[in-house]
């Protein structure tokens, strides 16, 4: 019944519940659900270290949305067991500490591809969607520059 | 900010006229997040690119580097720009 699962996509500058996000995106038959959250990250370790105050996050808010739905049905034709999906990008100021992004995928059961419907979901509109962050910490302002190139069409 | 600004002969029906947004660094480049062009018809996303390039030239160090979305969608230096096309310009995303 894919044609009943939920899919819900959010670009907001306003806060985010889990809970809420959860709920709408379970169903009777589902037993299992995976929650991927990106958190602004204070410290940062990994390649340059340095310390992060907070992200101010900037969005093509129409084709956003419209890539946030195509990583769902990109998910939906390689996972079909996949029931729920949400797909959540926070835009504008966001502090330390903050949830930034979600990808909520629910399924009946844990190994029905649903850890890896998520995992595919975040790696996905970090390649595609057009969203972009800036780094403010004590040394200024720094954009954070993507690698990936799509496709023409993709 | 918007600007209105002729490229060519004014007031003829063949032009096209396009809406161009930028967006992040780019838009920090150009100084603007909008701006409104008359265009030749069969005008490709390159010849906007390079024109752009030639107007504001910090834009040059993302030549080849910016992504190009015409109407929303990924697209080919070779394409031909729709009549009233929304094209951006942006450098790879950094969501999430």
């Amino acid at each position: 019944m894919a044609d009943s699962y939920p899919t819900s996509i959010v670009l907001t500058d306003g806060p985010l519940d889990l809970d809420l996000l959860l709920a709408q995106m379970t169903l009777p038959t589902t037993g299992a659900a995976v929650i991927f959250t990106g958190v602004v990250r204070g410290v940062t370790w990994r390649g340059q270290p340095h310390e992060t105050f907070h992200l101010e996050y900037e969005a093509y808010a129409p084709m956003a949305e419209e890539k946030m739905r195509q990583v769902a049905q990109e998910i939906r034709q390689r996972w079909p067991e996949v029931q729920g999906i949400a797909i959540v990008q926070r835009v504008g100021r966001l502090d330390v500490g903050t949830p930034t992004t979600v990808i909520l995928c629910t399924a009946a059961h844990r190994d029905s591809g649903v850890f890896e419907a998520a995992r595919y979901g975040i790696d996905r509109l970090k390649e595609i969607v057009p969203v972009w962050k800036k780094e403010v910490g004590p040394q200024g302002e720094t954009w954070v520059e993507g690698h990936y190139h799509p496709r023409p069409g993709e | 900010m918007n600007s209105t600004n002729d490229l060519s002969f004014s007031g003829s029906e063949e032009m096209n006229r396009v809406r161009v947004l930028f967006f992040a660094t780019l838009r920090d480049d150009v100084g603007q997040r909008s701006l409104e062009l008359n265009l030749p018809q069969n005008t490709t996303l390159a010849e906007l690119e390079d024109l752009l390039i030639g107007r504001y030239p910090r834009l040059e160090r993302m030549r080849g580097l910016m992504l190009a979305a015409v109407n929303r969608q990924y697209a080919a230096p070779d394409q031909v720009l729709p009549k009233n096309a929304e094209v951006a310009f942006f450098p790879p995303v950094s969501g999430g």
